[in-house]
């Protein structure tokens, strides 16, 4: 079990070449030529797309038709997330969403509800993350009609029951009290919250903050995001175009909703900066660093993508995990991420290596990152990383569901149109001296957070020219 | 229990009745290819056209349980040094690359008979030979060209690559755009006959981190070590996939290369391709690279079988971490008939808001945080586990969930399943087994998956008209027969008390 990271018709013709290059036989020995040199046929990718449809009540559905297999797949976008979280009242946005699914609605009780779903095995999820929910749903063609009635109950008429309330709230409470029990989950949710000083997005739920919350901030929560106005849908599947428009229209034509269209919010103004502490008695520590930086929108995105894929993200040949997993040994998982979204960024690092090596393994870190900002990064590794982003850039098309789902995504987003018809293109055109300057401009060690979670007493004497950690302990 | 409604059963039954069930299966036949190469090797190749990707896996009937008695974790040892490339594949002048590799061996293996010697170890020998070991490694460094593999498969556009070991097999896999087979074909027949062990020992640290990732800094790690370990007292399956600590801290290349000689038996090997392929050309590609790989005549491991359990096990684990606990039964693996009996019952336990432990655990005595079931714990060339995963909401304890679930199992020995349960079971089953039809790498997994396992992927196509057939008598005797104390083995993990230092683990 080794951890790693994480695009249409031609076939036929093309496909035929790869073989006469090669002598047909079956007992003639394998050619052992260099994998550079073997030859492949093009590959004729045609993007497929999505059809944007404006619907009668204003919503814009996005559409895929695939009849491989009798399932309907439907999947929104709501302009919400937790950064909405009232102060003091920190969790409502998901505690609404969960109870959303689970609350009953104003002609369903609850119990029902699952009972219905559970015996269609539909189970819709909605989930709340930073600056959106999503919600997922896939069911049989068959069963059309009575799970998108039932969808559309719990979107657009929840009931919100009172002992549903408190059930939520209270398993809430104890993923909190467990939180702590894992140190990537504790240490990822802690960054989060260090990265945003003074801005909602830097604020968690705790048990406090959960006792705050009652039945009245969820149906007002509900109310302010969850209206068809400030939704996006993507359905795919054995349905055709006529049938989905008609059943999305009756289902969610003449809900009763207030106009209120929310908007991206403005981004966060700072990041958070210097090291921190987590003391728990394990023996391994989990090693976080990051910084905010540039957005999906800025010109130089897709250097930085580049930047992000060589750094960190692509993999065994990228710089922290060749250099911190296989020269050094000192973790076995290792490496950087690139979280862009409309009007900002992060930029982050990661290892998990045992409590003696923590400081060797940040140091090494800080070093990769120096040395990539002072000039390093040299054309044969930049090329690698354009290939690679180009040609692995097919499996984001792989499903119709997926592919519908990107494109709601940018309209969510609000990208440009043609962001995903270019992407490759903007990758190729990122030259050297783009990703050197880059480099340059946006890896700042000054402005970097560090967040170390682990047995604090035996790291060892803290370096002299780090500044000082200031000690945090987790609320629960 | 709550009062049935009777128009939603026949809703089901009916629903059921409509769905032509038997016409996936016939259509999954269809669709694919089946070969067995001259020298014993399967191939099952599936064209789906919607993208122009494959997904290819390579699968060997070669895992934990393989492995010789004190060499715990070297198959999986052999997956991580399986990704370090090959005579011609990072290779700069392979016959000089070839003695250092030796000398570095030999220094090692001093070490680690130094340090094995602990207390009575001379630490300036161990000093010394660290010292040259790592001399000799930071020479190799200049002599080959690291992670040629990954950046080869990573610039062709590769998605989702990556291995895995398991205690009965060990699978490579990889999503590749559609025109570029012949580079994995070149990569992994080359990597089962040639393939070259670098960095042996930079690795093994990488393994033991590993282990400190998923074990030892882990709470759910170091539960499901310990049941497994107490489920299981003769059979490997109780024997940790990544390595019992003292064997995986001083395993050797030897090991790892007698794990290496049992891959190459063509008759442990199932390829599957599903993609945008034309099936008779690749199959012809796959014969080329593959057809030639001679037996290398590796015996079988001899697996000793697990004696009847006669009397309840408990394992208590202390770690600074909220309760959780797992309880254990054994029963028959695939393609017994029972264990299809058994998949009706894990879904009738635990899938969806309206299972019985939810509903009960969860929802309305609130007791529980979570719990899920799963039917066929740790694998499946041997009999395994019917398994049940559950937390404890504060402040209730590991005890009084124990005590609820076993009253629930009880319960459908006494009052089997209704009806509506074992629709809505089946139900759940046909959707899960449809979903897994959308995916080239889903598809491409399970088709080998149970070709290997059984020696037939048939097994998945017949699965829905099998399951279909169950009946709640069988599902109250299949719980009746297994679902008991003597047959039960239960690990709970519980917080260290405040004096006590490290986690330890206690057998009962």
């Amino acid at each position: 079990m080794k951890s790693k990271k994480t695009i249409f018709c031609t076939a036929g013709l093309l496909l035929a070449l790869i073989f006469l290059a090669a002598p047909q036989a079956a007992h003639t020995a394998p050619p052992w030529i260099p994998p550079d040199q073997i030859r492949y046929p093009a590959l004729e990718f045609r993007m497929p797309q999505a059809q944007r449809i404006a619907l009668k009540n204003g919503m814009f559905l996005f559409y895929l038709q695939d009849s491989e297999l009798p399932l309907v797949s439907l999947t929104a976008l709501v302009r919400t997330g937790t950064l909405h979280d009232p102060a003091g009242k920190e969790g409502l946005a998901e505690i609404t969403a969960s109870v959303m699914r689970t609350g009953g609605t104003a002609k369903l009780g609850s119990g029902e509800m699952d009972r219905r779903l559970d015996f269609l095995a539909a189970s819709p999820s909605i989930s709340m993350s930073l600056d959106s929910a999503s919600i997922h749903f896939i069911f049989l063609k068959s069963d059309l009609d009575e799970c998108l009635d039932l969808l559309s109950r719990m979107l657009l008429e929840p009931a919100f029951e009172e002992k549903k309330i408190q059930e939520a709230l209270a398993l809430k409470k104890e993923e909190l009290r467990r939180t702590v029990d894992n140190p990537q989950t504790l240490a990822f949710r802690e960054f989060n919250r260090l990265l945003y000083p003074g801005d909602p997005r830097g604020r968690y739920a705790t048990s406090a903050s959960l006792d705050n919350i009652s039945r009245k901030d969820l149906i007002s929560f509900h109310r302010e995001y969850f209206s068809p106005a400030n939704m996006l849908l993507a359905v795919s599947g054995d349905i055709s175009r006529e049938e989905a428009v008609k059943k999305i229209e009756q289902v969610f034509g003449d809900a009763k909703i207030p106009r209120l269209v929310h908007d991206i919010p403005a981004a966060p103004r700072q990041g958070g900066r210097g090291f921190f502490l987590i003391r728990k008695p394990i023996p391994q520590s989990t090693v976080v660093g990051g910084e905010l930086t540039i957005s999906k929108n800025h010109p130089d995105f897709y250097a930085f993508e580049v930047l992000d894929f060589l750094i960190g993200s692509g993999g065994f040949s990228s710089r922290i995990f060749s250099a911190v997993r296989n020269e050094e040994g000192l973790a076995y998982s290792a490496g950087s991420f690139y979280r862009a979204r409309s009007n900002y960024g992060v930029f982050g690092t990661y290892a998990f290596t045992k409590t003696a090596s923590t400081f060797q393994a940040i140091s090494l870190i800080e070093s990769i990152l120096r040395d990539a900002a002072a000039g390093s990064i040299a054309r044969a590794e930049l090329d690698w990383a354009k290939r690679s982003i180009i040609n692995s850039f097919i499996f984001s098309f792989e499903q119709p569901r997926q592919i519908a789902f990107e494109q709601m995504k940018n309209e969510y987003e609000k990208l440009p149109a043609d962001y995903l018809t270019t992407y490759r293109e903007k990758i190729e055109a990122v030259t050297l001296e783009d990703i050197r300057r880059i480099a340059a401009a946006f890896l700042h060690e000054n402005r970097r957070l560090t967040l170390i979670v682990g047995d604090a007493d035996r790291f060892g004497a803290w370096p002299e020219n780090w500044p000082a950690p200031a000690q945090i302990v987790p609320q629960p | 229990m709550r009062t049935r409604n009777k128009i939603w059963i026949a809703f089901g039954l009916l629903l059921l009745l409509c769905q032509a069930l038997p016409a996936l299966a016939v259509d999954l036949e269809k669709k694919i290819v089946k070969a067995r190469l001259q020298n014993g090797l399967t191939v099952l190749i599936m064209e789906r056209k919607f993208s122009p990707t494959v997904s290819l896996f390579i699968r060997y009937r070669v895992g934990a349980v393989d492995e010789i008695p004190g060499q715990s974790g070297a198959a999986h040892f052999l997956e991580h040094m399986m990704f370090k490339g090959t005579t011609t594949i990072g290779a700069k002048n392979y016959p000089a690359e070839k003695k250092l590799l030796s000398r570095i061996e030999k220094t090692g293996e001093q070490l680690d008979r130094e340090r094995k010697k602990q207390g009575s170890a001379d630490p300036r020998k161990i000093r010394r030979l660290e010292e040259r070991l790592k001399k000799l490694q930071n020479g190799h460094l200049r002599d080959f060209i690291p992670n040629e593999i990954d950046r080869l498969y990573t610039e062709n556009g590769a998605s989702g690559m990556n291995a895995a070991t398991g205690q009965d097999m060990t699978t490579y896999y990889i999503n590749l755009p559609a025109n570029k087979i012949e580079l994995w074909a070149r990569i992994e027949s080359d990597r089962l006959l040639h393939p070259v062990f670098r960095q042996f020992y930079t690795e093994r640290d990488v393994i033991l981190e590993e282990r400190r990732q998923r074990v030892e800094a882990s709470p759910d790690g170091k539960l499901y070590e310990a049941f497994l370990g107490r489920a299981y007292t003769t059979h490997p399956y109780g024997i940790p996939i990544i390595g019992l600590p003292m064997d995986l801290t001083f395993l050797s290349p030897a090991a790892i290369r007698g794990i290496h000689r049992k891959y190459r038996s063509p008759g442990r090997i199932c390829i599957a391709v599903v993609g945008d392929v034309d099936p008779s050309k690749t199959m012809d590609l796959i014969r080329r690279y593959f057809g030639r790989i001679p037996d290398a005549g590796a015996p079988s491991a001899r697996i000793p079988s697990e004696p009847e359990q006669r009397a309840e096990r408990k394992v208590e684990v202390e770690f600074d971490a909220s309760p959780s606990m797992i309880i254990g039964y054994h029963k028959p693996a695939p393609p017994a008939q029972d264990d299809y009996v058994l998949d009706v019952l894990e879904a009738i336990l635990g899938k969806g808001r309206t299972s019985r432990l939810y509903d009960k655990l969860v929802t309305e005595r609130q007791i529980a945080d979570s719990v899920s079931v799963v039917n066929g714990v740790p694998a499946s060339r041997y009999s395994n586990l019917f398994t049940i995963f559950a937390r404890p909401r504060h402040p209730h304890t590991n005890e009084e969930l124990q005590a609820a679930i076993i009253e629930e199992i009880e319960s459908i020995k006494t009052h089997s399943v209704t009806e509506e349960e074992l629709a809505r079971a089946k139900n759940q089953l046909k959707m899960d087994y449809i979903k897994s039809l959308d995916s080239n790498s889903e598809l491409a997994s399970i088709l080998s998956y149970y070709e290997l396992l059984l020696g037939d992927y048939r097994y998945f196509s017949d699965y829905l008209p099998r399951i279909q057939k169950v009946t709640a008598g069988e599902v109250r005797a299949a719980a009746v027969r297994y679902l008991t104390a003597e047959n039960r083995t239960v690990a709970f993990l519980n917080r260290k008390p405040a004096s006590r230092k490290g986690a330890e683990t206690h057998e009962k």
